[in-house]
């Protein structure tokens, strides 16, 4: 079975791009496929804490990400130089890895497939 | 060898339904095969039938141009999930939700989440086509 890197790049709200990405990690687990995701960019703002969707009719970013073991997405990562760079304060109940570049290019190479939605 | 394609971008919003269709033509000439055409995000407003291309526009009529790859077999996947919340609905989404009009252009179709990770299981390469 292939394994499966989906990149979250862009903001929580400010787009569809993080729920859609997460809805295709969520399928392609489904699918018994080993994924796993990783926020860089604008996207390291998906685990900040004290997020409330419910303010602007939208589901809260961070309890999407918590269902998320219930799929077995379970690998979760963050680009540790974002994290630092926006000062972002992770959500305590996730279990989120801060890796930094020379990581994420193994965790690329390491995966069969990249769905990153984004230029 | 097999591939799955994806397209994130909104036509004549970006270059990914022209830079697709072009590397899907290659495909098929250089004798590959695609195991199907996916449209994700804002790529769902490519099977939009009501689109009226612009006249000057160097990427003329994208709609007939994937037609014209169905018409060989491919098969386009507008993402369910994605298409309807923007209103790329076929007559049965019409009819359950009760809107007034289909939008789906003839030779896409609807399909689950699950098609686009069936199709890249199946393929031995993954492209995809950001917005």
């Amino acid at each position: 079975m292939k394994r499966y890197l989906f990149i979250i790049s862009r903001s929580p709200y400010g787009s569809s791009h993080a729920l859609e990405q997460l809805e295709a990690a969520m399928v392609a687990a489904v699918f018994d496929a080993k994924v796993a995701v990783l926020f860089r960019d604008e996207g390291a703002w998906c685990i900040q804490q004290h997020q409330a969707g419910a303010a602007i009719g939208q589901k809260t970013m961070t309890n999407v990400l918590a269902a998320l073991p219930a799929y077995d997405v379970e690998e979760l990562y963050v680009c540790a130089d974002f994290l630092n760079t926006y000062q972002i304060q992770t959500e305590p109940t996730l279990s989120v890895m801060p890796i930094r570049l020379p990581e994420q290019q193994a965790l690329i190479s390491a995966c069969d497939v990249v769905i990153t939605a984004q230029p | 060898m097999k591939y799955a394609l994806a397209v994130h971008g909104a036509p004549y919003a970006s270059e990914a339904a022209a830079h697709a269709l072009f590397f899907a033509d290659a495909l098929l000439a250089g004798g590959h095969s695609i195991e199907r055409v996916f449209f994700f995000h804002d790529g769902v407003y490519q099977g939009l039938g009501a689109q009226v291309p612009p006249q000057d526009s160097f990427n003329v009529d994208t709609v007939k141009r994937w037609q014209h790859l169905a018409a060989q077999g491919v098969e386009l996947g507008i993402c369910i999930a994605s298409g309807i919340k923007r209103g790329v609905v076929n007559e049965a989404e019409q009819t359950r939700y009760e809107l007034q009009h289909p939008t789906l252009a003839p030779g896409f179709e609807l399909v689950g989440l699950g098609q686009l990770i069936a199709a890249i299981n199946n393929a031995d390469r993954y492209v995809e086509f950001p917005a």
